[in-house]
């Protein structure tokens, strides 16, 4: 037994496919051996770390991944080779899709997300799943495909305990959908490091029984959609007085972990009082 | 400084500009012809005998050349004690201690064969804590302590992890315990942080057919290096030249012998061969010595008018599993022992204490970081049961100069500084007594908190300096001199210096970053802010020399007698007549009159320095005269803690020294790099292990660094320009200086804001919280009302 | 493999294999030295270089997948040795220490000027925010690129 700190990175061999169809048969071909690199971020630093592949398949040269589509009506497309700094760029994001906007540009750093992409944060999410919360609460989907054929489902679906997605060996990530947001809405991201995220989004403030509030929690890497909370917020009562409520449910909801970074107690201060913040500034009520 | 000089405290640009142009050479960048890379293997163990290593499927993979092992090489390294094997012998101290290394034709391969080492252990009871490593119980970690080669005035106890012990007596602490009416005990501590510079260690070594051993590495002192080469492995001097380049940050972190006697041993079983290590960034946690953990234990005694009157310590230092310059920082810590201040009795010990942790060493500040963290918040907690104002109390007690019995038994020079002005100015810049802004956001509150410090180098008495000036022939001069280039830019204040007194244009200064130790003149170390000082005495000297002979051979010329001939504007003229002038480029060479005839040759100026009346201390009480010169620093600072996230931010920091400043660009740049790096030791940095003594952050991903986004909104420096007598125009050193104020102002800062005092560095979130509910648990209902309603 | 770069104006053919980085192969086949690793992990930024006109850490890019890409590193900057205004801003501001970060920050200044010439000190500050410093403590990193930026907008240096 011994201790070796690698530089280098191990041999693998890189592949780039130029179609989905090509791309899917190398997955098939290889399974497990091979990973997936879009903008490597992460992977580069697992495989030098330990993790090891004979094949790292490049998607990014598969155009449609890369792509962004948003349709009036229909909502977002977002493939999962597009880049952190393409979604922090695109209007429709930024405007109706705030909360996963605000939790984009807290990803990385600015030069970093020039590189990381939305598929590789949900896949590889050794950090924390930042994308995941705010897709959580905008009612999004994923399709995965192989040469087996492609399926969608919502993303809570397949979000490992622990963080990554349970996929099988010749299956890829290829596209999030996300649903038009409910009209008006806002969102917001709340972060600490890599200890806690929080993700809300709220619609039709003022009328209580049309009221949306969503809220999912993120922590480092295991991403939690709090039900219930919704419904808390249908009640007929002052604002302030529903932002007790909810916290006072989510606290017996969520659970945070305790690991190296941070202690189930310092996390669950951040989930009573950045909560409290992060909905205080969402809907509009003064402290 | 007043405008009386052209270029002395002048904001002098930095010629260093290859930096950012490209061209640098650093360590890193050498690529000797036919280099091998070197591989190093570690232990996953802290504490284990090393049973058995097999290398031999290593040695049949392709390219590799050799794979070494601890009995390799028996040698003992170190500095002020020889306690460390070049790779482990026998038995691992700690979790990532090198066993063994791996010399191949690329990196690649080199690792690739790393992989395949196998070592057997047989795990023995690791001491993780100071606390378990003074226990009588614990494991003794160096069982040959008593054994090791050291310097006089370290003392070590034999049997047990003790490196090194410290004694500081002063009055009589003791008795005076009866005469004060408070009394405040306290117990400091942090974790080990690190020095974080950017370049990572690179070493590159080879041996010339002549058997000259030649190193090139990435550190801050090159005689040192090559000092320590020898003395450790018992070469001679003359067969070593170390080569410096520039050097990627040191703090303390590269003083001395860094890990250059592995490529130079492995080069001289290899047929002096060039090889080269580099350290990744993991790497350079485990196996780079780091700044080490302390626990200051601290009872300190005033009467109620506010006077100090008793101060007993109990200082440890967490060396590690080798101690290198930690063994000399406790003494810092222990004689520099309280601060600022003047207390009649004092009584100190200090400890340097092994654990089987990473090794530690010398951190930018020496022992008076951990100094003033403690002090500072115990002065601060004394002034608050007296019911005085903390900077009244601090200004009640601080040095004075020519009165003041320092704790190493000497009278405070006359020329010493100015401690009360650097603690008044920087509650004035501060506005300590003005209530802070209220945020717009009740859930945050801001506090404002000082702290004051001093420090000089802890050098040998013997620490001396040299410096050669050569005048060329266009007039320009060259100047050898051995100080290090780590980003400080003290090259670059030298050379305002030799343009002052030569009254040539900066620019016809060279003073080249790259130097050699057979090239150059010697200094001691670049370490303990003492460069401008020591090496700018000894430059100074040099152009005394230089001048001397211009003025010489130019009185021939004028055939006037030397004292009636002045060098200005570059020119040696005839006092009062502006007309009898000879451009000193004339004289270069000699002077050569009209009929051919030529006198005395090349001007060359030499000049030494070593410090006058430092000495030894006594090991009883360390009574003495430790160092040269001292500075006085004080700083300011506005805290906001925001307690959703526990997060504390500086709003404002202010600085102020005492120092004559020759370059205030440069000298700005310490200081801020000063307050950025004491905000990430205050609230961010620290290194964690794992209950095996695994390292848990060896990567920047997890310590965390100060960047951009932690800056201060405002950031003042001042300087009250006080000058020291026998110094370079006055100057004195600042570069450690800068960071010692905030890790104690920002705690004091903490607790004016929200009445909770956190003891523990760093103040990250978590601890802040459990302070919090430990102290003020009434701040969470507060908070809990206003934000969630219950 | 054999892949083709444009650095600093030149395209440059070079064998690669699959497992090496961008950075190495800058550094060490193409012997472009002012790129230099920190800490491998993406964090320090000190290996940035312009692949693309974007800002890169070059450490978590394979070579491989710069293949056909237009890199700019400090040493592009200078031309016909004279110092881009954004070089001579960080030594007008004192804006390095030790030299080791400082090609990252003066090619992510160079980036800031190309593309964010009215750039808030709020938005100077998020792109500055990835890299790493240890000496300076950013303040004339800062002023640096504050200059930079004045001189471009007022069309050249004073």
């Amino acid at each position: 037994m011994s201790l070796i700190l690698r530089t280098t990175l191990p041999d693998f061999d890189y592949l780039l496919p130029s179609s989905l169809d090509e791309l899917l048969a190398l997955k098939a071909k290889y399974g497990e051996r091979a990973a997936v690199i879009a903008g490597g971020t992460v992977l580069l630093n697992l495989i030098r770390l330990g993790f090891r592949y004979d094949y790292v398949i490049d998607i990014k040269g598969v155009r449609e991944l890369s792509a962004i589509e948003y349709r009036e009506g229909k909502g977002l497309v977002i493939g999962a080779a597009v880049t952190l700094r393409d979604l922090e760029n695109n209007e429709v994001v930024r405007d109706k899709y705030r909360v996963l906007w605000d939790a984009v540009r807290q990803i990385g750093d600015f030069h970093l997300r020039n590189r990381a992409t939305i598929g590789g944060n949900i896949c590889n999410p050794t950090l924390q799943a930042d994308t995941i919360a705010p897709l959580a609460v905008l009612g999004a989907s994923i399709e995965i495909s192989s040469m087996r054929g492609s399926r969608r489902v919502a993303i809570w679906e397949l979000v490992k305990e622990g963080g990554g997605l349970l996929l099988d060996p010749d299956e890829i990530l290829t596209r999030i959908y996300i649903p038009e947001p409910p009209k008006g809405s806002r969102g917001a991201y709340f972060k600490v490091w890599w200890i806690a995220g929080i993700a809300a989004l709220a619609a039709n403030i003022d009328n209580p029984r049309e009221r949306i509030v969503r809220i999912a929690y993120s922590f480092a890497p295991s991403p939690k959609l709090v039900e219930g909370v919704e419904r808390i917020f249908r009640q007929e009562k002052p604002l302030k007085v529903l932002i007790g409520d909810a916290i006072n449910y989510i606290k017996t909801i969520v659970t945070p972990p305790s690991d190296a970074r941070a202690s189930r107690e310092y996390r669950e201060h951040l989930v009573e009082f950045g909560t409290a913040y992060l909905l205080r500034k969402l809907l509009g009520v003064e402290v | 400084m007043s405008s009386e000089f052209r270029y002395v405290g002048q904001p002098v640009k930095r010629f260093d500009v290859d930096k950012v142009y490209g061209g640098a050479l650093f360590a890193s960048d050498i690529e000797l012809p036919g280099m091998l890379w070197i591989k190093l293997v570690s232990a996953p163990y802290s504490h284990a005998r090393i049973k058995r290593i097999d290398c031999s499927e290593a040695l049949k993979i392709p390219g590799v050349v050799a794979v070494f092992t601890g009995e390799d090489f028996p040698y003992k390294v170190g500095i002020y004690a020889a306690d460390r094997d070049v790779l482990a012998r026998g038995k691992v101290l700690y979790y990532g201690h090198p066993i063994a290394a791996v010399v191949a034709e690329s990196l690649d391969i080199a690792e690739k064969a790393a992989e395949t080492i196998d070592a057997e252990f047989e795990p023995l009871p690791a001491v993780l804590s100071i606390e378990e490593a003074l226990s009588p119980r614990a494991p003794v970690i160096h069982e040959r302590l008593g054994e090791y080669r050291r310097a006089s005035f370290i003392n070590p106890v034999p049997g047990t992890n003790i490196a090194n012990r410290v004694k500081l007596r002063k009055g009589d602490a003791q008795k005076a315990m009866e005469d004060v009416d408070v009394v405040v005990e306290e117990t400091y501590r942090s974790d080990p942080q690190s020095h974080a510079y950017m370049e990572t260690w690179a070493g590159a070594a080879t041996i010339r057919s002549d058997g000259t051993v030649e190193v090139w590495s990435s550190h801050q002192s090159p005689f040192a290096v090559r000092n320590l080469l020898a003395m450790s492995l018992g070469l001679p001097v003359s067969k070593i030249v170390v080569h410096h380049l520039y050097t990627g940050g040191g703090f303390g972190g590269k003083a001395g012998l860094l890990l250059e006697h592995i490529p130079v041993l492995i080069s001289m079983k290899l047929g002096g061969r060039p090889v080269f290590l580099q350290l990744n960034r993991e790497e350079n946690f485990y196996y780079m010595a780091q700044k080490p953990g302390f626990l200051f234990k601290m009872k300190t005694g005033a009467t109620k008018d506010g006077k100090l009157v008793f101060h007993i310590g109990e200082y440890y230092l967490d060396a590690g599993a080798y101690a290198d310059y930690t063994v000399n920082v406790i003494r810092s810590s222990t004689f520099m022992a309280t601060g600022p201040y003047e207390i009649p009795h004092i009584h100190v010990d200090g400890y340097a204490v092994y654990t089987n942790k990473v090794p530690t060493t010398a951190f930018r500040g020496f022992g008076i970081l951990e100094l003033t963290a403690s002090f500072e918040q115990q002065m601060d907690i004394l002034a608050e049961k007296l019911g005085i104002d903390p900077i009244e109390f601090r200004l009640k007690n601080a040095l004075k100069p020519g009165v003041s019995i320092t704790p190493t038994q000497e009278v405070l020079a006359e020329d010493a500084g100015d401690p009360a002005g650097v603690i008044r100015r920087a509650a004035e810049l501060i506005g300590y007594h003005i209530p802070p802004q209220r945020s717009e956001e009740p859930w945050k509150v801001r506090g404002k908190g000082i702290a004051a410090a001093w420090k000089g180098p802890v050098q040998p008495p013997n620490a001396a300096s040299s410096a050669i000036v050569k005048l060329n022939e266009d007039g320009s001069v060259d100047v050898l001199v051995g100080t290090g280039e780590f980003g400080q830019g003290t090259i670059i204040a030298l050379a305002q210096i030799v343009a002052e007194e030569l009254g040539i244009p900066v620019e016809k200064v060279r003073i080249s970053p790259y130097r050699s130790t057979d090239l150059v003149p010697y200094t001691w170390q670049t370490v303990g802010s003492r460069g401008l000082y020591s090496d700018g005495q000894a430059l100074i000297r040099a152009l005394q020399d230089l001048k001397d002979q211009i003025k010489e051979v130019a009185a021939r010329a004028f055939n006037v007698f030397k004292d009636e001939v002045e060098i200005r504007d570059g020119k040696a003229c005839v006092v009062g007549k502006h007309s009898e002038c000879i451009p000193l480029e004339r004289l270069a060479l000699g002077y050569t009159f009209p009929s051919g005839e030529t006198i005395h040759g090349p001007i060359i100026g030499r000049g030494s320095h070593v410090p006058s009346g430092t000495t030894y201390l006594d090991p009883e009480t360390g009574k003495g005269n430790p160092k040269p010169f001292v500075t006085f620093v004080a700083g300011g600072v506005e805290v906001e803690v925001d307690l959703v996230t526990m997060q504390v931010r500086v709003l404002k920091a202010v600085l102020v020294t005492d120092a004559r400043i020759i370059n205030p660009g440069l000298a700005e740049g310490q200081a801020y790099g000063g307050i950025l790096m004491g905000i990430g030791l205050a609230l961010k940095e620290a290194i964690g292990f794992d209950e095996i003594g695994a390292l848990r952050n060896p990567s920047f991903l997890e310590y965390r660094l100060p960047r951009v986004e932690d800056m201060p909104v405002e950031m003042i420096f001042e300087s009250l320009n006080v000058p020291q007598r026998n110094a370079p125009y006055g100057a004195k050193g600042i570069g450690e200086l800068t960071a010692l104020p905030w890790q104690a102002a920002i705690a004091n800062a903490i607790y004016r804001a929200i009445g909770v005092r956190v003891k523990e560095y760093p103040i990250t979130p978590e601890r802040l919280l459990k302070a919090v509910k430990e102290q003020r648990p009434d701040i969470l209902t507060e908070l809990r009302k206003i934000m969630v309603g219950v | 493999m054999r892949i083709s770069l444009t650095v600093n104006g030149v395209k440059r053919v070079v064998d690669v294999k699959p497992n090496e980085r961008l950075l190495d192969v800058l550094r060490y086949r193409l012997g472009i030295k002012s790129v230099r690793a920190g800490c491998l992990v993406g964090d320090c930024g000190i290996c940035t270089v312009i692949v693309d006109g974007k800002l890169v850490k070059s450490c978590l890019v394979l070579a491989a997948e710069a293949n056909g890409s237009n890199i700019v590193t400090v040493e592009g900057l200078s031309t016909n040795m004279r110092p881009s205004p954004v070089q001579r801003a960080f030594v007008e501001s004192f804006g390095y220490q030790c030299g080791y970060c400082t090609p990252a920050f003066v090619l992510t200044a160079h980036w800031i000027t190309e593309n964010m010439v009215n750039a808030s000190d709020e938005e100077i500050a998020r792109v500055l925010n990835s890299v790493v410093c240890r000496c300076t403590g950013y303040k004339q990193i800062v002023d640096s690129v504050k200059l930079a930026l004045k001189w471009r907008r007022e069309g050249g240096e004073r």
